[in-house]
């Protein structure tokens, strides 16, 4: 049964891709792919409640392989695939209309979006470490390739940029994993189960301490380019500018969290087998360096998509440095900020696809008033921003408490002290932008778009149907990030302690 | 330091001695690779990287199937033929009919240092890689104990590639070096993952040669377009 729901979970996201062989229109496309995501996340919902309780799957000798921690990133990225695909008929159809993309590449979008959704919810259900990376690396080509879809000379510089630096990440991830393998040939074994998370976790103590030790580091380093820890997180921005809005919520949002899950996969086998000490320091330094090269990038304020980039660079940082702190806390924290930090992430590129598609570029300075001319978009901008710097009552803001505590805890005031003055740069930054953005006098373009407005026609979607999809995610993204800061769900607190329980 | 003593434990796969005749034509390999790793960072012209890249994958094909004539692993013997057709063969053949021949790529001007600096560069990295690695003791008759470090060093030669040269070809030639330098590291030292793995990376590197290559031809027409303007602006 489980694992039916397992290859349920990768099939059903692929819906489009086979949709988009009968049709190369966005409305039809967008609707199977809102539909199709709806029913992932549905069963992610009925995974995620299975494993809750603890409960672990295994077949085809640790290939299929889920517990509750891959239940709370299947989870997650459920979410995000279902924000991002009901956002993407909207844009794309918008794009459609206006004659931007071509059939061929409103296929190529469907096609890669689906690719990309169904390979990162399969590289949470192995045990294969190797097949892990083989699927993360699919993950990374899917992803380029949405990456490159306007084919304009940046967007295609951005998207060979991003596969050329991931690529080269991801090979040294593979070295990586390489050398955990080739510590665990010393141990009796098939050579399968050499590479599975589990017996490698439950022989962890056996393996080889500096070989154990280098594998670490070069996972981290080669996965860390996928998360976007500095300093390897350089494509990061470019790509996240130049993709379509939604599918850069979707490398923000569950791209960068499916690196985030291979380091913690590492990290516990690492952790058991070493003690935390030696990771830990690890993560604290790419971490703070993250955050502090994600807050200080933040305050160029030029480029509203480049800036919200940033600030997945700062949250990949904090999540870092959560592990590092380690603890029941730190763990606790890490998770939970995963979570807020993807769904806020998620609707703040949504957001910025309705500012793109409306005003026609991606600076803030020439963005103004938006509150005016969108109202729904400039209240969740600025809601969804606040949100996102840590702020309550949304769900950021008692991750981040929970990260401060555990940093507390593991008896660092001096390292939580810089966490929280590089925050307060984050927060004032990316507000002042965002502020900027979303409220005062509308500016003279839109205007002249309301004058668009004026034959009958709104901007930026034209049908009820797109200005639907468009405004959904928003909706129920800040619902739910709302939701997660008044109060954790029993259900939910249960899987991420028991995730925990996988972990440590 | 850790490198150093990262080798210390004894791989259970690796039986291989550097004086068996196995050992002789292991080391012959890596050797040939590590000189065709070289042969591309002292070279300037598209085509000559194309054909360093297919000797050096012919090489790595060798060096499989004696590992795998030593060990008698069919899949093995597989993964040697794959590396033959599809690294040796088809890549660098689809590299030069719809990259080279298509945009008439000839000598690479991006060069960020002189060749002969970079290949100073080079040799200092194949010494690093040797200090580092194989004074550990990685078991002192096994061929490993040679061929890792030479692993090592082209991998380093590799990412010096991709440093040191601008131009998008020879990045991607640079990234493929790399994936040698680490499929010879894996031969030498635990012979392979299991096969179904080892597939999987394979269907990743050809699936990403082709996007790369996708999006290099695209830069290369938008490149051409743009000069192609600018000469009618010129003439009008």
């Amino acid at each position: 049964m489980m694992v039916a729901l397992a290859i349920a979970l990768v099939v059903l996201p692929l819906a489009p891709a086979l949709a988009s062989s009968l049709t190369a229109r966005a409305r039809p496309l967008g609707f199977t792919a809102a539909g199709s995501s709806l029913a992932t996340l549905a069963v992610a919902i009925v995974l995620a409640v299975r494993l809750a309780s603890g409960h672990r799957t295994s077949a085809l000798s640790g290939f299929i392989y889920l517990d509750s921690l891959s239940g709370f990133f299947v989870l997650t990225i459920a979410i995000v695939v279902a924000l991002a695909s009901l956002g993407s008929g909207a844009y794309l159809r918008a794009e459609e209309q206006r004659g931007e993309l071509s059939p061929l590449q409103v296929r190529l979008y469907f096609i890669f979006f689906a690719l990309f959704a169904s390979l990162m919810l399969g590289s949470f259900e192995t045990g294969n470490l190797g097949l892990l990376w083989v699927l993360i690396e699919a993950s990374t080509l899917a992803s380029c390739v949405l990456v490159g879809l306007e084919a304009k000379a940046v967007s295609l510089e951005a998207a060979w940029k991003y596969i050329i630096i991931s690529s080269f990440g991801v090979t040294i991830a593979l070295v990586g994993t390489l050398f955990l393998y080739y510590a665990a040939s010393a141990i009796a074994g098939s050579p399968t189960e050499h590479l599975t998370w589990s017996y490698l976790y439950g022989h962890a103590g056996a393996l080889h301490h500096d070989t154990l030790r280098l594998a670490f580091l070069l996972v981290l380093v080669g996965y860390g380019t996928k998360v976007g820890l500095a300093p390897m997180h350089t494509w990061l921005p470019d790509a996240h500018s130049e993709a379509p809005s939604p599918a850069s919520a979707m490398l923000s949002a569950a791209l960068l969290n499916t690196g985030m899950y291979a380091i913690i996969r590492f990290l516990a086998v690492t952790n058991r087998g070493l003690g935390s000490g030696f990771a830990s320091d690890a993560l604290l330094v790419l971490g703070f360096l993250s955050i502090t090269i994600g807050a200080l990038f933040l305050v160029l304020r030029v480029n509203f998509k480049r800036m919200f980039a940033y600030s997945s660079v700062e949250h990949m940082g904090i999540i870092a440095v959560a592990l590092g702190f380690g603890g029941t806390l730190g763990l606790y924290g890490a998770l939970l900020h995963t979570l807020s930090h993807a769904i806020g992430k998620a609707v703040l590129f949504l957001t910025s696809g309705d500012l793109v598609l409306r005003y026609r570029t991606r600076l803030v300075a020439e963005v103004r008033g938006v509150f005016g001319a969108m109202p729904l978009t400039g209240a969740v901008l600025l809601l969804a921003a606040l949100a996102v710097t840590g702020s309550p009552p949304f769900g950021l803001f008692l991750s981040e408490l929970t990260i401060v505590r555990a940093g507390f805890a593991a008896s660092s005031p001096a390292l939580v002290g810089l966490l929280l003055l590089l925050l307060v740069i984050a927060f004032v930054a990316l507000m002042r932008a965002c502020a900027g953005m979303a409220l005062g006098p509308p500016s003279q373009d839109a205007g002249e778009l309301a004058g668009d407005g004026a034959d009958g026609i709104a901007l930026p979607y034209r049908e009820r149907s797109s200005r639907l999809l468009a405004a959904a995610p928003l909706i129920l993204g800040l619902g739910a990030l709302l939701l997660l800061g008044l109060w954790i769900p029993a259900g939910l607190n249960t899987l991420i302690t028991h995730s925990i329980g996988v972990i440590s | 330091m850790l490198i150093v003593s990262a080798f210390t434990n004894q791989s259970a796969v690796q039986s291989l001695t550097a004086s068996s005749a196995e050992g002789v034509l292991l080391s012959l390999a890596a050797v040939v690779i590590l000189m065709c790793a070289f042969a591309c960072l002292g070279s300037k012209l598209f085509d000559r990287y194309v054909a360093y890249y297919a000797l050096q994958s012919a090489a790595l094909a060798f060096a499989a199937a004696v590992v795998a004539a030593h060990s008698g692993e069919v899949g093995l013997w597989i993964l040697a033929a794959i590396t033959l057709a599809i690294k040796a063969l088809a890549i660098p053949l689809a590299t030069r009919r719809f990259l080279l021949g298509r945009f008439h790529l000839k000598r690479d001007i991006a060069l960020s240092t002189g060749l002969s600096r970079s290949l100073i560069a080079g040799a200092i990295l194949t010494v690093f890689a040797y200090l580092t690695v194989a004074r550990g003791t990685i078991g002192v008759a096994l061929v490993s104990r040679a061929v890792v470090p030479i692993a090592v060093a082209v991998v380093l030669l590799g990412a010096l590639c991709m440093v040191v040269r601008r131009h998008t070809i020879a990045q991607l030639i640079g990234w493929l070096i790399i994936e040698n330098g680490v499929f010879l590291g894996a031969i030498a030292s635990v012979a392979t993952f299991p096969f179904i793995v080892e597939a999987g990376v394979f269907l990743d590197l050809v699936a990403a040669v082709l996007i790369m290559i996708t999006f290099v031809s695209g830069l290369a027409r938008q490149l051409a377009e743009a000069s192609a303007s600018e000469l009618r602006q010129l003439s009008a």
